[in-house]
């Protein structure tokens, strides 16, 4: 891939350069990009055009690299009192959305210059940890720790409903491709779906072997670290943890669930048994298989891990050089962003480098 | 996995009291409501201590010391409190409405992450060697003579079986008890007559005095076997305390969590009989994940230890009893990779109030990122002086014990007099 | 060395022993005292320890001998002298042998600690001791606790070397079927290195360490980082795993990795090869790094060519590591006369020596050169007179400081409670019997003889009364570090109160004591079968005239003998070794 900056001396272009058409090959996968922040990400995606990288920081604001661009690129996204751990885009990219721990959720311009909020909606009382835009635009699901799953009229804002149910902290919340249905998943393992025209909630499934209670230090551990759908809907996707042996010093095992939509029953459960830390993120491939991110509870061997569904071990392993906290994939999904915890966004394509 | 220190004893006459033996099974004080027994205790002048042990090392940045939007302050944001220009986290805010009966010391260096050490060092207000605890000095000094239960009672589960009166005689030693659970074998056997239970014990307690009277240079271990057994006729005694199922509304209030059932028992003893209370509430030690934590720790600690303090309020009996929140130590401003933050000993912070102390004051202060004490630098010592002065002790002042000169307070600390009313 | 053969009976040659015994035999009027047994050794080495104990105890501190106590009464030796080295009471039986017995009492306490010495409850005992030393009551986690036991008590029974015990502790891989118990202090410790460097510590050197982890420690100036890490540098390359076959954790090890250091407080960092405390680093051999027998992968544990666990094996037993005799001399020391030389027992340093430095370094040294013989050493100081000494004193002395001038009173374990306790109340003898009628209906071509034989019995009553054991220890005992000194809680008073326990062991059955009692119709015969059984002693008029008063107070008869049975054994002179 060539360097940007010696093609054009000044750093960011407007558009993708085309990519040598390498065939896909996962096990080849190699960093093409790195940008830097000075501070630990808590999320990363990319937005729907596959222009531009997007990272929360713990320093409260979100920064967007061009994902072909150079490291002056990095643009900041300035407006929540807290941290983003969570964002979403309008179907065609051009509106960002960010869940905040500071209660709001953000609406941006994705591809503003000199970002500033559209708005800042008082969303929930206590963190917001999830947005999803629903498959037409037309609507903005959130969920938060007043244990509320609430759907928001787009592009106003207005209150539409708010699902009760969750009694601990829904982490994550998405909508089924349909467009009619949500999916949220909690801190004790309790998946529940939503409808959006009635307003009830419809079926549910308890996951417990995503959550433990430390009996030593009497807390509960467990939820969502990311979810997501599969494009047909037919399997949902969830990252977390299992086998919780230490809640506090952070001792389980990553695992990613894949529920059977249509029977609302566990699929498969892909478990990094040697592997002491979580799973932060968790994407579908139109390959086939799906990918996870993880960190381990101490040291720096992050890693990114390819199963096949039916398959228990991974395929392929990238060792990240530090603990991966989200992931997402470009539109072509040739490439993949992970963001670390050292401040690094990483993007790599999962192609043979070019020669 | 801790360890007992073999401890000195002292050469102390062990008087056994006359105590009560009427039931005196308390109910809940709701709206101020004594029974006459209760109400004769509080105007009698009883001091009382409270101690709310939150093991493991509670986050200051998350509670007491908020520093909000800073580098390593973390996604919580302050709240104000019922005191002006005093914040603290918005994990607390029922406590914030209560401000005005506590104050905060943020500038504690205990000069240790080590959790035994930490723990030692704030129980005793001393670096280290073999000294009594907070409870074990308040049970030597303000456990009235016809006390109805032993003087430093403990509710918690697991720990170290401390001993926690070093010199003290054994008596002020802590009972602990197993979380809610009444200690077992309070029942006396049928077959066995009051009658029969009181001579047979006379004879034990006998043949107990012949021997270590027939030992007269090695005291300690026997008054501490003796004195053993007076606690455990105290405590049969007021069995129907232990007994008792907690009211629905004391379960509605304080929660159903077992720090709440900690707390509603921690009130019954405090209102029947009992000097220095001690509740531990599990767990703080979030090196993961310590934000998610704090929310569930400090979500359940918040509201319980209010309900508490206004029982105790609107009893009268908070001027007469020293209140104590603390840890062992603090936590990291660095947030690690876990989301967690590890063990900091070097500025954390405590709250007190009750009897004797000044409400709402702020003492002490750390700097702008919470990495240093920027203020008023006080270690375990100046705390432990600052309690008991509070209660009425000069700490300067050597222990009340015959033979051995050890002061109350460490000679190196003193009290934070800014704190004394 | 003195080169004439001189007897253990406080230094006396032998030929003076004989003459001795010779005038025993022609004085007395009853038969000739048994013959000595078999194993009693007379030592041709070197002076016998005991008196040059007792030599440096008596000149350490000044006035001794004025405020010195006699040596205790037979009664008192036998009762304290079972309970260390047997760890229960004896029965009033034996009790009644050893007081009449006319041998001269300095003989027959001889006869007496090598007797127990021999004895398979001194095994027994032995393995309580060192289990609580060596795992401080941790829950099992992966060893099991029987076969641990098992393997502790054998060592006993072979009078094993200190040195190599530890050997074998320190060297264990788990991997060898007959060996895997010794894995135990590793595994059960979840192979955690800092618990472990820790533990090490203060186990086998007498050294608390904790602090240095982090740091020099700031109040004890012996005790610096690199002391810590040099004991992590042994371990770090070691590990836990699981073999995919027979699915037991073992430990593997790699042929790489050092360890380096941060201080918290100065930031400065250190690095340290395998080094104990401040004798030589270890550094390990040119050439090795990274070489395997056994290369680590999925389905194999690491085997270096070269192991720095094997190093801290051998390093620990060196001759040249002092601090590793001291600790074990002072923790028997300890056990023996109820403080440790160096108190706590794991808090040796500049600030804290020992209360007598020439003692400990008499009995280290010696140790060495009876090559780590523990029962040697516990004969020596169950000879001497700093353990004989009565317990009775008018000068202050406890376990807070001694001189030894008199004995100081120990806490009974929660084992020696239990056994005492089924001993003096007769459910050790009607266990027993109960087990050697089912032995000779199960087995009568070998029963017979079998009932007889002490390790069959000891083995038979440890399995039958295990649970009431392990009840005691759940009430008496606690986790942690074995430390002297005694704690007595509200909730043990109300077990011994009210505990249901102890309140059946009361009712009369089966001729246990109380049964025994109530069939006498004499209260002084109740009185002196009640003290003997109990306490091990005659009792005085007084007391004699007290249970009679007792009893004749009472109406109902039953009840009353239930009554100050529960008395006696609730009483301090029961609760503690004296």
């Amino acid at each position: 891939m060539t360097n940007p900056e010696e093609s054009n001396g000044i750093g960011g272009r407007p558009e993708a350069p085309p990519l040598p058409e390498m065939p896909l090959d996962v096990t080849k996968s190699h960093v093409a990009a790195e940008f830097k922040h000075e501070v630990a990400l808590t999320t990363c995606r990319i937005d729907p055009t596959g222009r531009y990288a997007f990272a929360g920081a713990e320093d409260f604001n979100v920064y967007r690299w061009e994902i072909d661009g150079a490291a002056e690129s990095k643009t900041i996204f300035k407006g929540h009192n807290s941290w983003v751990r969570c964002v979403d885009f309008s179907p065609n990219g051009e509106l960002l959305f960010t869940a905040g721990y500071d209660d709001h959720i953000g609406i941006w311009n994705t591809a503003d210059a000199e970002p500033k909020p559209i708005a800042m909606i008082e969303a929930h009382k206590g963190w917001v940890r999830w947005v999803r835009v629903s498959p037409d635009g037309k609507l903005l699901a959130s969920c938060g720790n007043d244990n509320l799953i609430k759907v928001w009229n787009l592009p106003d804002g207005t209150l539409l409903r708010e699902f009760a149910g969750h009694e601990r902290y829904p982490y994550a919340v998405v909508f089924h491709p349909d467009g009619k249905r949500l999916a949220s998943f909690d801190l004790m393992g309790v998946l529940r779906e939503w409808d959006l025209e009635s307003g009830k909630q419809l079926r549910s499934l308890e996951a417990k072997f995503m959550w433990g209670f430390d009996q030593k230090f009497r807390a509960d551990m467990g939820g969502a670290r990311d979810m997501c759908f599969s494009d047909d809907g037919k399997t949902l996707a969830v990252a977390g943890l299992t086998e919780v042996t230490n809640a506090f010093a952070g001792v389980h095992k990553p695992m990613i669930l894949l529920v059977d939509w249509d029977k609302a029953e566990p699929q498969h459960k892909f478990k990094v048994d040697s592997y002491k830390g979580m799973a932060w993120g968790v994407r579908f491939h139109p390959d086939g298989f799906v990918m996870g991110v993880g960190a381990p509870q101490s040291g720096n061997k992050g890693a990114v891990w390819f199963w096949k569904p039916g398959e228990e071990k991974a395929f392929h392993t990238v060792t990240l050089t530090h603990c991966g906290r989200g992931l997402d994939l470009t539109p072509d999904c040739r490439r993949f962003a992970v963001a670390q915890f050292d401040g690094s966004l990483r993007v790599y394509q999962m192609t043979d480098k070019a020669s | 996995m801790r360890r007992d220190i073999g401890c000195n004893r002292m050469d102390h006459a062990v008087s056994r009291r006359s105590f009560l033996g009427a039931s005196a099974a308390g109910s809940a004080v709701v709206g101020g409501l004594l029974t006459a027994a209760q109400a004769e205790q509080v105007r009698s002048g009883q001091k009382r201590i409270l101690q709310i042990f939150l093991q493991g090392g509670v986050s200051q940045f998350e509670s007491w010391d908020p520093k909000p939007g800073t580098r390593l302050g973390g996604p919580f944001r302050s709240i104000s409190t019922a005191v002006p220009g005093m914040e603290i986290c918005e994990l607390l805010p029922h406590t914030a409405q209560r401000m005005d009966k506590l104050s905060i010391v943020r500038s504690i260096n205990l000069k240790t992450n080590s959790h035994r050490v930490g723990q030692l060092r704030m129980e005793k207000g001393r670096i280290a060697g073999e000294y009594p605890y907070v409870g074990s000095v308040g049970a030597k000094y303000f456990t009235p003579p016809d006390a109805r239960l032993p003087g430093f009672i403990h509710i918690s589960t697991r720990g170290i079986t401390d001993n926690t009166n070093a010199f003290l005689p054994a008596q002020h030693a802590q009972l602990k008890l197993e979380g809610v659970k009444a200690p077992s074998n309070l029942v006396r056997s049928d077959k066995l007559s009051e009658e029969a239970a009181k001579r047979r014990d006379e004879f034990r307690r006998r043949l107990s005095e012949r021997f270590s009277a027939s030992r007269p240079g090695q005291k300690a271990y026997t008054e501490a076997f003796e004195s053993s057994f007076t606690l455990a006729d105290r405590l049969i005694s007021q069995k129907s305390l232990f007994e008792a199922e907690p009211s629905a509304k004391d379960v509605e209030r304080y929660g159903s969590h077992p720090f709440g059932l900690r707390c509603i028992l921690a009130r019954e003893l405090l209102m029947n009989g009992g000097t220095c209370v001690k509740v531990t509430h599990h767990g703080y030690d979030t090196h993961a994940e310590n934000f998610n934590f704090h929310l569930e720790q400090l979500g359940e600690f918040d509201h319980t230890f209010c309900m508490l303090l206004d029982d105790l309020a609107d009893a009268g009996m908070l001027e007469s009893t020293l209140v104590l929140v603390h840890s062992e130590f603090g936590r990291t401003p660095k947030i690690n990779q876990r989301y967690g933050r590890d063990h900091w000993g070097a500025s954390c912070s405590m709250a007190m109030g009750g009897c004797g102390i000044v409400p709402g004051a702020i003492v002490g202060a750390t700097n702008k990122e919470g990495t240093a004490v920027s203020e008023r630098e006080v270690a375990s010592g100046h705390l432990f002086h600052t309690y008991f002065s509070a209660l009425g002790l000069d700490t300067a002042s050597d222990h009340d014990i015959p033979g051995k000169s050890i002061p109350i307070g460490d000679p190196a600390a003193a009290p934070i007099e800014e704190l004394l009313a | 060395m003195s080169p004439s053969r001189t007897s253990a009976v406080h230094g006396l040659p032998l030929p003076a022993l004989v003459v001795l015994l010779a005038c025993a035999v022609a004085a007395a009027d009853g038969p000739p005292p048994p013959p000595l047994p078999e194993d009693f050794v007379v030592s041709q080495v070197s002076p016998p320890l005991h008196p040059q104990i007792d030599e440096l105890i008596s000149t350490a501190s000044p006035g001794f001998a004025d405020h010195a106590a006699d040596v205790c009464p037979d009664a008192e030796f036998i009762r304290r002298v079972y309970l260390d080295l047997a760890g229960t009471i004896p029965s009033a039986e034996v009790t009644r042998a050893f007081l009449a017995d006319a041998t001269p009492s300095a003989l027959k306490r001889q006869q007496l600690i090598n007797r127990l010495l021999a004895s398979p409850q001194h095994a027994r005992r032995m393995q309580y001791v060192f289990d609580e030393m060596l795992m401080e009551r941790r829950p099992g986690t992966t060893i099991p606790v029987a076969e641990w036991q098992n393997w502790l008590r054998q060592a006993f029974l072979d009078n094993k070397p200190w040195n190599q015990l530890v050997q074998e502790l320190l060297a264990a891989d788990g991997v060898d079927k007959e060996k895997r118990p010794a894995a135990k202090f590793y595994l059960d410790r979840n192979f955690d290195v800092d618990l472990i460097t820790r533990d090490v510590g203060r186990v086998f050197l007498g050294v608390d360490l904790e602090c240095a982890q982090c740091h020099d420690h700031p109040s004890i100036d012996g005790y610096l980082q690199r002391h810590y890490y040099g004991i992590t540098a042994f371990l770090k390359r070691s590990y836990l795993f699981t073999d995919p076959k027979s699915k037991q954790k073992v430990l593997g090890e790699k042929a790489e990795g050092d360890v380096k250091f941060t201080s918290v407080f100065t930031q400065e960092e250190g690095a340290t090869p395998p080094r104990l405390l401040n004798l030589p680093a270890i550094v390990d051999p040119e050439g090795t790094e990274k070489q395997y027998e056994v290369k680590p992968d999925g389905k194999n544990r690491g085997v270096p060519k070269y192991s720095r666990r094997l190093q801290l094996a051998g390093a620990m037993i060196s001759a040249d590591n002092i601090d590793f005799r001291r600790n074990i001399v002072n923790r028997l020391w300890a056990m023996m006369m109820g403080r440790g030389l160096v108190e706590p027992l794991d808090l040796r340093h500049a600030d804290n020596p020992p209360s007598h430095p020439k003692v400990l370094n008499l009995l280290a040294d010696e140790f060495l050169s009876h090559d780590y013989d523990v029962r040697w050493l516990l004969r020596e100081l169950a000879l001497s007179e700093a353990y004989q000494r009565g317990s009775r004193t008018q000068t202050k002395s406890d376990a807070a400081a001694t001189d030894y001038a008199s004995a100081l009173l120990k806490s009974l374990s929660a084992e020696q409670l239990a056994w005492s306790l089924m001993e003096a109340s007769g459910v050790t003898t009607q266990t027993l019997a109960a087990q050697q009628a089912a032995l000779l209906k199960s087995d009568p071509k070998n029963g017979p003889a079998k009932k007889d034989d002490p390790l069959w019995q000891d083995d038979v009553l440890h399995k039958a009364l295990k649970p009431h054991v392990d009840q005691f220890a759940l009430q008496f005992a606690h986790q942690g570090g074995q430390k002297t000194g005694f704690e007595s809680t509200a909730n043990q008073a109300l077990f011994l109160i009210n505990g249901s326990l102890v309140q059946g062991w009361l009712t009369p059955a089966n001729n246990n004591l109380t049964d025994r009692l109530r069939k006498l119709d004499d209260n002084a015969a109740v009185a002196e079968e009640l003290y003997v059984s109990l306490l091990n002693r005659i009792p005085t008029g007084d007391e004699i005239a007290e249970v009679t008063t007792y009893l004749d107070a009472v109406s109902e008869r039953d009840p009353a003998i239930q009554e100050i049975v529960w008395a006696v054994l609730a009483s301090a002179e029961f609760r503690f070794n004296h």
